[in-house]
């Protein structure tokens, strides 16, 4: 029985078409993903038919045999009401900061009519979705709960009426790879149970391939191809789709072949960092507590974990761009002094490339300045034609055309940002590249092509790298040895292939786990 | 095109107020003995005069001049020690910004102006302490405005780059915080003019800021409202020109604190 | 919330002390004494004088006794008005300026609320940005400017309401004075409540309440209004230093018998004692009022509760 029914659906804004001619069906119990980079119209397309855009759709949208396209909000708002549920993005933030848990899912038990719920229902109903001590959370306000927490509440409220539909715009893109994987086992396992239909949206082609009956890829607002799941995903019919697939490393990839590493490089021992908490109580947080690593030339190594595990608060203080309470660094047998006596010649040898890469670059300056900084400060002995020069040939290592060079970086793309922060990186020839989840904040092709350069240049320039990721496919592309931690410590560590193939930790087999 | 008007506005005021006294025939301090209390577009006296026979157009300009400059003065004071404070907090960080911060809260909670008279009370009343107290209490905001965005700037990657790039915290406070603070500090720079003003017409309306013969916005409001029920045009000249300038102001550091976005 | 209040106070209590401390030596420390009046005193009724007021004893003395006295609500002799205490005075003065402020604080809070909600039900449009040029314009109207215009206009050209004098607080003498001083607060408000429930309304809590379909009314009061009133919150600690500052000028335009009015007189007659204890005075009662605040936003926001 066909729940959900999309048919010639176009969405403008104004009277330019962002989505075109784009169809699918989901039926009773069925899951139905709708797959795509930014801007390919794949949020639009779950949500404008609802009225929860301010966009403008045609064709046909119909929820239980009941047509959406050219409704008024009012009824919409009743049919939202109804029949259909919805999970976002940013957990964080989509709860009433001032409203206690179980004000705001009581809210939701009754917004299609039903009588007030008791005690027992709301905490059977939180229970239902896996929080812990859920009677407790009753009284909780938001800010007391972690991210995680805070999407199983919303996906709580998202049935709590009994929806026949439920829309999930990519529920776990702000999720840790742990909780995307337990997450997503949730949704299917609700799905089974109240025979709901899920509308399922994802710029992710792995992460869905479990969970979903059927996918529909988009790109640039049109449908590319769609089909059985198992079907699209074993033998993809359109080229796009295939880059995607390609683009997404998965576990099961064929072993890469990594240059062989030499002579240790760096190794650090006993590293300890805490924070003093906010306010004027006594204490500091510990972030990181006893934490050793080491790397070789030519070695990748990577720091994985979920998110505040502590895994970039040891980078940081490994390569002295952080704080740390103590600890020992030792470049080549020599230590590394501290954060504020590192000296030029020592801080050459170890440059970062950050997450965000808009936020990496100063937009007051230019391209050609922010990569020739290093040089300013790691090689004064340069003079402007030789900095000018070196900044030219680096832009040209990352593929960057060289008239970018006297921009600035607002008009830069996303990937184009993390070029130059590359370049600025590799500019003064360091030995060590800190990748800080360089490639989490781009999109699937980007971040595929990025991760392409970063081997390159691995191989091509003898580069040792500690990548910080939560992902461990994208980590075994690059890496020989993997570190986890969690809650501050490294408990596990080993060559990749082993981490992966046999993990000992409960925390490294739920990692595991969830990246297949 | 109307995001222009209040600069423009602005402009002539200040043109007005710097120019145009020397190109009267009456000093704003000369008597005019053959006029005193006359009306507005009297010979020679376009505005009339005040009731010692003092040309009130004279006055207005003189007055508009006094105002503007020691509001600029304050402003610039409070510039200097919002942005140092604000940024040694936001820098530093931990518990010397938390408690440089308690600091500014605590003065936050005091009734300023009276504090301002206290002084003047105490210390007697110079122009020069007028300001200097103005500028004095009017930092508080800048300095939290300025401490938040150097907390935030300190933990931008692009700043933690540049440590990587060997830049000392000089050259990293020189070359990256500044230029990215500088647009919201003007911002609230043109915010506190207004301020300033409004602190420096109010002492002078209440006889303790400016003091006779010198005069300024303020003081000319005061004698203007004394006099209404027979000479209108004295309260009102003075007084819509200071609402002029302090909306312009006002509209102006506000569009340009919604374009730096904060 | 009681962890909340704790915390408050441990901030206001040292700020009270230093405000009180700071008010002593700078009695001490100002140029010339209390006593230095236009006709010289003779030595004897000097030192008499300054031994009934403690002043020959060490200044750590003098300062817990002066402690002491305002802890009693004895603020010493008025040089102005000689036949009062500072605290006759105040206690003629003050009920008139806190009548003056609350009535003016209530009238802000109403006109300024109402404002803000109604140009943020219409984003863009014209009623927006009518409103919020009026706010502005009035944000930018000191009282001492609007104080004589109303009188101009609706006291002497009109002559519809009294313009002057107290008379035992009848209603119809209060009305333009209140007015005067709530204007610019109420412009400010309708900014803040403006700018804090636009910013709300983009949140992603209430595109989830949309989500769920219900209606705008429900998504505006019960998700949407209390933290956009965050801003206002905080605006009220200033809030109140502005009307009491305000209230000064407004007594001395209407000619009010309040405290502002007597403090204007001390200030320019130099009246330490009078001008001191006025400031303790409304630095205690502004402190008070900021931790009143400070509640009212531990309500608002639950985050800062812990």
């Amino acid at each position: 029985m066909t729940v959900y029914a999309v048919e010639r659906l176009r969405i403008f804004h104004g009277e330019t078409p962002l989505v075109q001619d784009v169809g699918f069906a989901i039926a009773r119990g069925e899951c139905v993903a709708l797959i795509g980079g930014s801007g390919s119209g794949k949020s639009l397309t779950c949500l404008t038919p609802f009225g929860l855009t301010p966009m403008r759709a045609t064709g046909s949208a119909r929820l239980i045999g009941e047509e959406l396209i050219g409704r008024p909000e009012r009824a919409l708002a009743g049919i939202r009401a109804r029949a259909a549920g919805f999970i976002f993005q940013q957990p964080l933030t989509a709860l009433t900061p001032h409203l206690t848990i179980g004000a705001q899912l009581a809210e939701a038990w009754m917004q299609a009519g039903a009588p007030r719920p008791g005690r027992g229902e709301l905490t059977a109903a939180l229970a239902r979705v896996g929080l812990d001590r859920p009677e407790e959370r009753l009284h909780h306000h938001p800010h007391r709960l972690s991210g995680g927490q805070r999407q199983r509440v919303l996906i709580a409220m998202a049935i709590a009426h009994r929806p026949r539909l439920l829309v999930a715009d990519e529920p776990t893109s702000a999720l840790d790879a742990i909780l995307r994987g337990e997450m997503m086992a949730l949704l299917t396992r609700l799905r089974r149970e109240e025979g709901l239909a899920l509308l399922l949206v994802s710029h992710d082609l792995a992460s869905v391939a479990d969970h979903a009956d059927r996918i529909v890829v988009l790109n640039q607002g049109r449908v590319e191809e769609s089909g059985a799941a198992a079907q699209l995903l074993a033998a993809p019919a359109s080229a796009y789709t295939r880059a995607l697939l390609a683009a997404t490393p998965r576990l099961d990839d064929p072993a890469p072949a990594l240059p062989a590493p030499g002579e240790t490089l760096l190794a650090a021992r006993d590293v300890r960092v805490s924070f003093p908490r906010p306010g004027w109580r006594r204490g500091r947080a510990v972030a990181v507590e006893n934490a050793a690593l080491s790397i070789a030339e030519g070695e990748a190594v990577a720091l994985v974990g979920g998110s505040g595990s502590g895994k970039s608060t040891l980078a940081r203080a490994v390569a002295r761009i952080g704080p740390a309470d103590h600890g020992t660094v030792d470049w080549r047998g020599t230590p590394l002094p501290s954060r504020t006596r590192m000296t030029p010649l020592l801080r050459r040898l170890i440059q970062p490339v950050f997450q965000d890469p808009v936020a990496s670059l100063d937009p007051r300056w230019q391209v050609a300045d922010i990569v020739a900084e290093p040089l300013h400060h790691l090689r004064p002995e340069l003079d402007a034609a030789a900095r000018r020069d070196r900044v030219m040939r680096a832009l040209g290592e990352v593929e960057l055309d060289t008239g970018y060079a006297d921009r600035r970086p607002n008009v830069l793309s996303g990937g184009q940002a993390q070029r130059v922060a590359i370049a600025r990186a590799i500019v003064a020839d360091p030995e060590l590249l800190l990748l800080d989840e360089a490639t989490s904040a781009l999109d699937v092709l980007v971040a595929g092509r990025v991760l392409a350069l970063l081997e390159r240049l691995q191989r091509t320039r003898g580069l040792a790298l500690l990548m910080i990721s939560h992902d461990l496919a994208a980590a075994r592309r690059l890496c020989h040895r993997i570190l986890v931690m969690d809650d501050g410590r490294i408990v596990e560590e080993g060559p990749t292939e082993r981490i992966i193939a046999a993990p000992a930790h409960p925390v490294t087999q739920r990692l595991v786990a969830a990246s297949t | 095109m109307r995001a222009r008007v209040p600069l423009v506005l602005l402009a002539l005021v200040l043109l007005a107020a710097l120019a145009g006294p020397a190109a009267l025939p009456w000093r704003y301090d000369a008597i005019d003995w053959s006029a005193v209390r006359a009306p507005p577009l009297s010979p020679g006296h376009l505005l009339g005069t005040d009731s010692v026979g003092r040309d009130l157009l004279a006055r207005t300009l003189v007055g508009t001049r006094v105002t503007l400059a020691v509001a600029a003065a304050a402003a610039l004071v409070a510039l200097v020690i919002g942005v140092a404070w604000g940024a040694a907090a936001g820098w530093i960080g931990g518990r010397t910004d938390e408690a440089m911060m308690r600091i500014v809260d605590a003065l936050y909670a005091l009734p300023f102006m009276f504090v301002v008279i206290l002084l003047m009370v105490l210390f007697g009343r110079s122009i020069l302490l007028v300001f200097l107290g103005i500028g004095a209490v009017e930092w508080l905001t800048m300095a939290r405005v300025v401490r938040g965005q150097v907390l935030a700037l300190r933990e931008r990657p692009f700043v933690i780059a540049a440590e990587a790039a060997g830049a000392r915290p000089v050259r990293i406070v020189i070359g990256h915080v500044l230029p990215n603070l500088a647009g919201i500090a003007l911002a609230y720079l043109l915010l506190t003019v207004p301020q300033v003003v409004m602190v420096e017409s109010f002492l002078s309306f209440l006889g303790l800021g400016v003091q006779e013969p010198l005069t300024s916005l303020g003081i000319l409001v005061k004698d203007g409202a004394d006099d209404m029920d027979i000479a209108p045009h004295a309260l009102l000249v003075p007084g819509l020109l200071l609402v002029a300038i302090l909306v312009c102001l006002t509209l102006a550091g506000e569009r340009l604190r919604d374009q730096v976005g904060a | 919330m009681l962890r909340l209040i704790i915390r408050r106070l441990f901030t206001a209590l040292p700020t009270l002390a230093a405000v009180i401390l700071l008010s002593f030596l700078l009695m001490r420390i100002a140029p010339g004494g209390p006593f230095d009046g236009e006709r010289p005193l003779d030595p004897a009724t000097r030192a008499a004088l300054e031994r009934s007021y403690g002043l020959d004893k060490p200044l750590p003395e003098q300062a817990v006794l002066y402690v002491g006295r305002l802890a009693r609500g004895d603020f010493g002799p008025s040089l102005v008005y000689r036949d009062f205490t500072v605290t006759d005075l105040v206690r003629q003065g003050l009920p008139v300026s806190l009548t003056l402020g609350a009535l003016a604080l209530l009238v802000a809070l109403g006109l300024g609320l109402a404002a803000g909600l109604a140009a943020a039900a219409w984003p863009g449009r014209w009623p927006d940005a009518l409103l919020m040029l009026a706010a502005t314009l009035l944000t930018a109207l000191p009282s001492f400017v609007t104080g004589p215009l109303l009188v101009l206009v609706f006291g002497l050209g009109m002559g519809w309401l009294p313009v002057s004098g107290w008379a035992d607080g009848d209603p119809a003498h209060l009305v333009l004075p209140v007015i005067a001083l709530a204007l610019p607060v109420a412009g400010a408000v309708a900014k803040l409540s403006r700018a804090g429930l636009a910013g709300v309304l983009g949140q992603d809590h209430i595109r989830s309440a949309r989500a769920r379909g219900l209606s705008p009314a429900r998504i505006l009061i019960r998700h949407a209004l209390r933290p956009a009133l965050l801003p206002v919150a905080s605006y009220l600690g200033p809030a109140a230093a502005g009307l009491l500052t305000g209230a000064v000028v407004i007594e001395t335009v209407f000619a009010l018998p309040g405290l502002g009015r007597y403090f204007v007189q001390g200030a320019l007659n130099r009246d330490y004692p009078l001008v001191l204890g006025v400031v303790t005075l409304y630095a205690g009662l502004i402190i008070l009022f900021n931790l009143f605040a400070d509640l009212l936003y531990g309500w608002l926001d639950p985050r800062i509760r812990a």
